[in-house]
């Protein structure tokens, strides 16, 4: 069988081997690979596309291995496994501690922070944070519940996308 | 079809424009004869059986302020409830001021006009979003008809559409732009980097916000609207007590800078669905059907068979919502003919 991958990779050398290490060594006919390192996420990574063939047994070994080495899988087969959610905090960012609340997120189950953007103002508590957040599909209501308790929590005002 | 206008502010007013202006138009079209029969405001009431003339009404308010100097037929000491029991009428529009607090006194326009046996037509939000249960009760129990396409949006349709156009759908939530103020006033922050205070203070200046802005810039407004689709597209016996609600005041210019970085625009977006009743500021894209600039409102019925219907038009405007309420007359004559 064969599995059609996007694969979000960081723009540094020796990424691409890093990806096609495991397919290698576990025995997955590599049937094609497209990168384009002109072609960048928001984030500035790159996403590669790769078909892979071989047994399905071997197939999972090789999503099992990428997943261990941290390597982000966007999509499997057309049907896409993150997502990306905006949101904007508005509140006295820093006095609330903002590494903390990037790392509860962090701890909500599928959550990473993916992009962080701040704008300070004169008055502290005017000033506003825009957050790029992945989570795998169908966990968005679920994410951005979270994210609307937290902001209680520490007296943001939060803005979900729509 | 005679009618009785309770409250002559400007969408009273647009009321009797529209009649006057599409006289012809509904004669031909439709064979309706509207007869503006009485019109009440706090002055009194300007009462006559055979038809009150629209342009002396339109005139009369306009130089004096005062209905009840109507030339010949006006009475300074009647009130709504007197006029309502002496008249003969057949269809009531209620378009006195919205109150949030008892819904009064449109509130007890309605049932009375309902319990008399009368079609009911208006753009009052406060006792659809306290009473709203109550209200269509009495309507049914009544045999009446009772419309409000007026109180959500305006000119733009939405009510009508759900029930009417997308009869075989059902609707599984609605969200929108249900405010023309704050709308007014997010774009300008958009457009101009300016801070909230400022805008809103210019806002205020050119009419387009109130002296009091608090009920259009709490989102107490979205939400009266947002209870009124809950209730009438999705059937959800709700009260405006049961509508979490931010308002854009917290707003800030970094916060719409920032946004706008991402192509996203901050609008304040009510939300009804089974599990979700909402007004909050959300992020929209720019570009989108949502990126409306100005007052003007725009609203999405997610659908189970079109899938998503998307409605924009002017939120208020004197005329314009008064095209609102006329539609309402128009169809109550179809049924009744």
């Amino acid at each position: 069988m064969r599995f059609n991958l996007v694969l979000d990779v960081p723009d540094v050398p020796g990424q691409l081997l890093e990806v096609l290490e495991p397919m290698g060594r576990l025995g997955a006919n590599i049937v094609a690979v497209i990168h384009q390192r002109d072609v960048k996420t928001e984030r500035g990574t790159v996403p590669v596309h790769i078909t892979i063939e071989g047994d399905k047994e071997i197939l999972d070994k090789v999503m099992d291995a990428l997943e261990s080495k941290d390597i982000n899988i966007l999509e499997v087969d057309g049907v896409i496994r993150k997502e990306q959610i905006t949101t904007v905090l508005v509140g006295d960012i820093v006095e609330e501690d903002l590494q903390d609340t990037v790392s509860k997120l962090n701890k909500l189950n599928t959550v990473k922070v993916a992009d962080l953007d701040l704008k300070m103002s004169d008055e502290p508590r005017n000033s506003a944070t825009m957050m790029v957040i992945e989570a795998d599909f169908g966990q968005r209501k679920e994410v951005l519940k979270n994210i609307k308790k937290l902001g209680a929590q520490k007296g943001f005002l939060v803005i979900n996308e729509v | 079809m005679k009618i009785v206008i309770l409250g002559f502010g400007a969408v009273g007013q647009g009321i009797a424009r529209v009649i006057s202006m599409k006289k012809d138009y509904l004669k031909n079209r439709y064979e309706l004869n509207p007869q503006i029969v009485a019109v009440c405001d706090r002055s009194g009431a300007a009462i006559c059986e055979t038809g009150l003339d629209e342009e002396l009404l339109l005139q009369t308010k306009n130089d004096t302020g005062k209905i009840a100097l109507y030339p010949d037929y006006g009475f300074p000491d009647r009130d709504s409830l007197q006029v309502l029991d002496e008249i003969e009428y057949d269809c009531l529009v209620e378009v006195t001021p919205t109150d949030i607090d008892d819904g009064e006194p449109a509130r007890t326009h309605i049932m009375k006009a309902m319990e008399d046996g009368k079609d009911v037509v208006t753009s009052n939000k406060g006792p659809l979003a306290l009473s709203f249960q109550d209200l269509a009760d009495c309507a049914i129990k009544n045999n009446v008809e009772f419309k409000f396409e007026a109180s959500v949006g305006g000119a733009m349709p939405i009510l009508n559409l759900a029930h009417e156009t997308l009869a075989g759908c059902s609707i599984k939530s609605v969200y929108g732009i249900l405010n023309g103020t704050t709308n007014y006033i997010l774009s300008r922050m958009a457009n101009e980097g300016s801070s909230y205070e400022q805008t809103l203070k210019e806002a205020q200046e050119m009419g387009i916000a109130e002296t009091d802005p608090y009920q259009d810039v709490e989102g107490i407004d979205a939400a009266c609207k947002i209870v009124i689709l809950a209730n009438s597209v999705l059937n959800l016996p709700v009260t405006l007590k049961d509508v979490k609600v931010e308002g854009i005041s917290k707003i800030t210019s970094e916060s719409i800078s920032l946004a706008k970085k991402e192509g996203l625009l901050i609008k304040l977006i009510g939300e009804a669905s089974s599990d979700d009743l909402e007004v909050s500021p959300r992020l929209v894209r720019q570009g989108s059907p949502f990126a409306v600039e100005g007052t003007l409102n725009v609203a999405t019925l997610k659908t189970d068979l079109a899938d998503d219907i998307t409605v924009v038009g002017k939120g208020a405007g004197s005329v314009e919502t008064a095209s609102a309420i006329l539609s309402d007359i128009v169809s109550i004559w179809k049924m009744r003919s």
